[in-house]
């Protein structure tokens, strides 16, 4: 009842707006007229008596409008009222308004892109039904491990998926190498997902006997079969085996790997038990209805002694003893989610750079227009109306910031995708969608809210009458100046934080790209040679395959040498075996030490350029059937031998009855990538001969990397290599021909595009900062046009002007510069995992940034300061 | 010509409540009433009063209406509503117990 009656009467005062106006207006003048009568009856004359009440009654807009606001009609009509004008000065000044609204452009853009990542790869569901019930277990499990969770959980049903290379055999062509993913039977079922077209595997299609199927990707399906409508049913050979198409998937499943072309069951049969218990692979989870992920950890660590005394052989208790079970999601985006978050935060300070550079062009801007707001406020606008009208013009900009940066983004994401590392994951899950377009509305009207605010503070505080009496712009209220500073010194110190970033990425990425690798990698050429797995069980079929090709192959015009490793330097596989050192006293039940084993044909170590530093290389009287020997290297000699002599020391592999004798140390080698030699799990590097190789799975080596040096780099020996392939064996592809060098850039390729990600939001602080140390300065210039003047007239040197006019700048920009570093010895340290041979704190990337920062803004400073000497005193004097 | 600092809003909402809830009067007579009656100690600016009229109008408390003044001139004159009058009760004894508190903490602290 009482809300109606309150709304009729707004809308009678909306509506009838100039009846309640003309109302108030009467209703003000009787109380003036009363007014006059009371002056008259204390006997003041008639002129006297009116005057006397117009100076009580006050300012009556001023009341008229309180009133207005206390009907709350305004809100509406004065929302409009204030677009329009807020449209009207942007239209009046549409430069300040485009510089204001291309500076928010940039950064709202820059946040967009990024944001966009941010919600594609953290925020986006993962495509699968109940996403948020799939886990990851942590560690990896052999197929006895795996079937083990697999009966005995209770809050899980689990699945297992291993990936791999295949050979697929074409008929009339030459095989090609393919990536694929070994799965359990539940695997697509425990998903969720459907085929495209056939079916997924049934259960039991996993044992012996029943794994003669397969589902192909779709991109396989059109590459290799033309998308035939009856590839279903057919059969095709990979690697030794003949499996019939069960099913193709469709276009955009890309479980547990994009690179992924075909899914075949796990072959879960313990009584092949270096199978069963060897290779080991991620298992996944879907958690079970009602079960909790806490549930599932607890369980799971309940487990694991039952897995461990599941193994045929003695396993250390400490086997996996820090497993858990963590979400899908996280566990696929791996530690882009730090990296992200870090440029989010990145993109961020530029905004806030952005904010301020138009809150101070505004501000600026405001400070002339005070003589306008003095008006409106004489006229009656109330200081909260004034604020609220510089407030929408300021929401405005920055929509229409917002928008152009929208366009920006959509740039940017494009240019993004195609920078960042094509393995991110779930970077095709990057777009545009509802909720990025949510957040950059949000922003928009929240950057509008903040740099808005400045101008609508400083015009709270300003004395509207007193500034409506001088109209001066050199008497200007002291607060906006310091607003102005204020604004000018925080730019620079968050400029300061963000290049003192992207510095310390940039340093730490030319270290890791000018680190040594420990071999030449100049000339050098390295090609896949895959044959079937099978293959290595013929040992000394496989020896004189590779012997003769490499013999051929040297025979070929431009080679220099050749020779063959099992696993070259950056290839991102990292063969181990579980090694037994002899007199080495480790903990017995400590885990036992885990050695990098490269299989190298002898040439090998010249070849590369490895030097060996005690005893001697491998030579060819090195044979299957001689004494076994192995070479070490240095760092792997100084961890097991300290002080000793490591030649004459002897490892196995734990399985293995005999010793090999250590008979050289080589120099280390950056195995693994530039970072690092080798992963925190390895202990260790050996070499065998490759007549005398074993691998982790007890197997010979079949697979090799072919390792050429050229006399030239412009050369495209694949082709040659192929058809000497095909000579020997027709069944044997060769594929990634890659130069050493492109191989070792490629490697940084994560870190290079975050550095340079990094380099760009620093450069853009850059830009801003300076612009708004320049906006600064020319405005201050302006201002003390007439005392500059003065000064001349006085006899000051322009030089006396400019020290005077670059000082202001310089105190700003240490003040901004302290502060700056200060923020940024906090916050590096969030990028310690991104940096290498670099110290979070690093003196060196300070000092420079500092003083880059301190030059850019004496720079900036300087042009308009420059301007100040070249004021004419007559014409300063005479200014206004 | 700011707001009054001497009348807290709240306290002027009240005196207005009270003193037309005698009988409806303009907004002249409510300011010179409350002079009066206080003997020239507490004076409602115009600047003050007037927003808070409407205010008052708004929140329903008080209506108001059109009518002639003794002298002939024709003047907006407020009254309570059945709302307003509830809401005088509830800020009288508000004030009661407010000033009461007050008084306690005079006396004996």
């Amino acid at each position: 009842m009482r809300s109606i009656k309150k709304l009729t009467m707004r809308l009678r005062s909306l509506m009838f707006r100039s009846q309640v106006d003309a109302e108030l207006d009467d209703e003000l003048q009787f109380h003036l007229e009363q007014q006059v009568q009371e002056h008259l009856q204390k006997g003041a004359a008639n002129q006297e008596a009116y005057r006397m009440a117009l100076r009580d009654l006050g300012l009556p807009e001023r009341i008229k409008e309180e009133c207005r606001e206390m009907r709350r009609v305004n809100y509406l009509e004065n929302l409009a009222q204030d677009l329009r004008y807020g449209f009207r000065i942007i239209i009046k000044k549409p430069g300040i308004a485009a510089v204001a609204m291309v500076t928010l452009a940039l950064g709202v853009g820059a946040n967009t892109a990024i944001f966009s990542l941010v919600n594609g790869i953290l925020f986006r569901p993962l495509p699968y039904p109940e996403p948020d019930r799939l886990v990851r277990l942590t560690e990896y499990y052999p197929k006895g491990a795996y079937v083990f969770l697999r009966d005995h959980s209770q809050t899980m049903r689990v699945t297992a998926g291993a990936g791999g290379d295949f050979n697929l055999l074409r008929p009339g062509l030459s095989p090609v190498r393919l990536t694929g993913t070994l799965v359990s039977a539940t695997f697509f079922e425990l998903l969720g997902v459907h085929p495209e077209v056939g079916r997924t595997f049934r259960e039991g299609e996993d044992t012996p006997g029943n794994d003669r199927v397969v589902v192909l990707s779709h991109s396989l399906w059109q590459s290799q079969f033309g998308g035939a409508p009856d590839i279903v049913g057919r059969r095709i050979t990979i690697e030794d085996t003949s499996r019939e198409v069960i099913g193709v998937m469709p276009p955009d499943f890309n479980f547990a790997s994009g690179r992924s072309s075909l899914w075949m069951p796990l072959s879960l049969d313990p009584r092949a038990s270096s199978d069963y218990w060897g290779p080991e692979m991620p298992v996944f989870g879907r958690l079970r209805p009602e079960a909790t992920l806490a549930q599932a950890r607890q369980e799971l660590t309940q487990l694991m002694p039952g897995v461990i005394s599941a193994f045929p052989y003695h396993m250390p208790a400490a086997w996996n003893k820090d497993v858990t079970v963590i979400p899908l999601q996280e566990d696929l985006v791996g530690d882009m989610r730090a990296k992200l978050l870090i440029l989010l935060g990145a993109v961020g300070l530029v905004l806030l750079i952005a904010c301020a550079n138009v809150a101070s062009l505004l501000l600026a801007r405001s400070v002339g227009r005070r003589k306008e707001l003095a008006i409106r406020g004489a006229l009656g606008a109330g200081r909260s109306r004034i604020g609220r009208q510089l407030l929408t013009e300021s929401v405005l900009l920055g929509l229409g910031g917002g928008a152009l940066g929208l366009l920006l983004a959509r740039l940017g994401l494009a240019t993004l995708k195609a920078f960042l590392p094509a393995d991110t994951p779930r970077i095709g899950d990057a777009v545009i969608d509802g909720r990025v377009l949510l957040f950059t509305a949000g922003l928009a009207i929240a950057t509008g809210m903040l740099f808005g605010l400045a101008p609508a503070i400083n015009c709270w505080r300003v004395d509207l009458l007193s500034s409506l009496g001088t109209g001066s712009r050199r008497m200007q209220p002291r607060s906006a100046g310091r607003l102005y500073n204020a604004l000018v010194a925080g730019e620079i110190g968050l400029a300061v934080v963000l290049v003192v970033g992207a510095g310390l990425l940039v340093k730490s990425l030319w270290l890791l790209a000018r680190t040594d690798p420990g071999f030449n990698s100049n000339r050098l050429v390295t090609l896949q040679i895959t044959p079937n797995g099978s293959f290595g069980k013929d040992r000394a079929a496989c020896l004189s395959f590779y012997e003769e090709l490499i013999r051929r192959v040297r025979t070929l015009p431009a080679v220099e040498s050749a020779a063959a490793v099992n696993t070259m330097p950056f290839s991102g596989e990292f063969p181990v075996v579980p090694a037994s050192i002899q007199d080495h006293t480790g903990d017995t039940e400590g885990p036992t030490p885990l050695l990098w084993s490269g299989a190298i044909t002898p040439l090998y170590t010249s070849l590369m350029g490895i030097p060996i530093l005690e005893g001697r290389g491998f030579n060819d009287d090195d044979r299957a059937d001689t004494a076994p020997v192995v070479l070490v290297t240095a760092s792997t000699a100084r961890a097991f031998w300290p002080g000793e002599d490591a030649v004459g020391k002897h490892v196995k592999a734990v399985w293995e009855q005999q010793w090999r004798t250590i008979i050289g140390v080589v120099a280390d080698v950056k195995q693994y990538g530039l970072a690092q030699n080798r992963p925190g799990w390895v202990d260790g590097e050996i070499y065998m001969p490759y007549t005398q190789a074993v691998t982790g799975h007890r197997e010979f080596p079949s697979s090799m990397t072919l390792v050429i040096r050229t006399s030239s780099d412009r050369l495209n020996l694949s082709g040659e290599v192929r058809s000497l392939v095909a000579d020997l064996n027709a069944e044997v592809p060769v594929s990634d021909a890659r130069w050493m060098k492109e191989v070792i850039s490629a490697s940084i390729t994560a870190p290079n595009s975050i550095a340079w990600l990094f380099g760009t939001f620093a450069t853009m602080a850059l830009v801003l900062g300076a612009t708004g140390v320049y906006g600064l300065m020319s405005y201050r210039v302006a201002e003390r046009t007439h005392e500059v003047g003065v000064r001349i007239a006085l006899g000051a040197s322009r030089w006396e002007v400019l020290l005077l006019m670059v000082r202001h700048a310089a105190v700003l920009a240490v003040i901004g510069i302290a502060a700056g570093c200060t923020t940024a010895i906090g916050l590096t340290r969030l990028l310690s995992g991104l940096l290498y041979g670099v110290k979070p704190i690093d003196p060196a990337t300070f000092g420079v940034v500092s003083l880059t920062l301190l030059g850019v803004a004496l720079a900036a400073a300087f042009i308009p300061a420059r301007r100040a000497t070249k004021v004419d005193p007559n014409e300063a004097l005479r200014f206004e | 010509m700011g707001k009054p600092n001497d009348l807290v809003q709240g306290t002027l909402d009240l005196l207005i409540l009270k003193t037309i809830s005698i009988e409806p009067m303009h907004g002249w007579a409510i300011a010179k009433r409350i002079q009066q009656v206080s003997r020239d100690v507490l004076q409602v600016q115009q600047g003050s009063l007037y927003p808070a009229l409407h205010r008052l109008e708004q929140q329903g408390w008080i209506k108001a209406h059109w009518a002639e003044t003794e002298t002939g001139r024709r003047a907006k004159f407020y009254s309570l509503t059945r709302e307003g009058r509830r809401q005088f009760d509830r800020e009288l004894a508000n004030w009661g117990r407010l000033s009461g508190a007050i008084d306690l903490v005079l006396e004996m602290a």
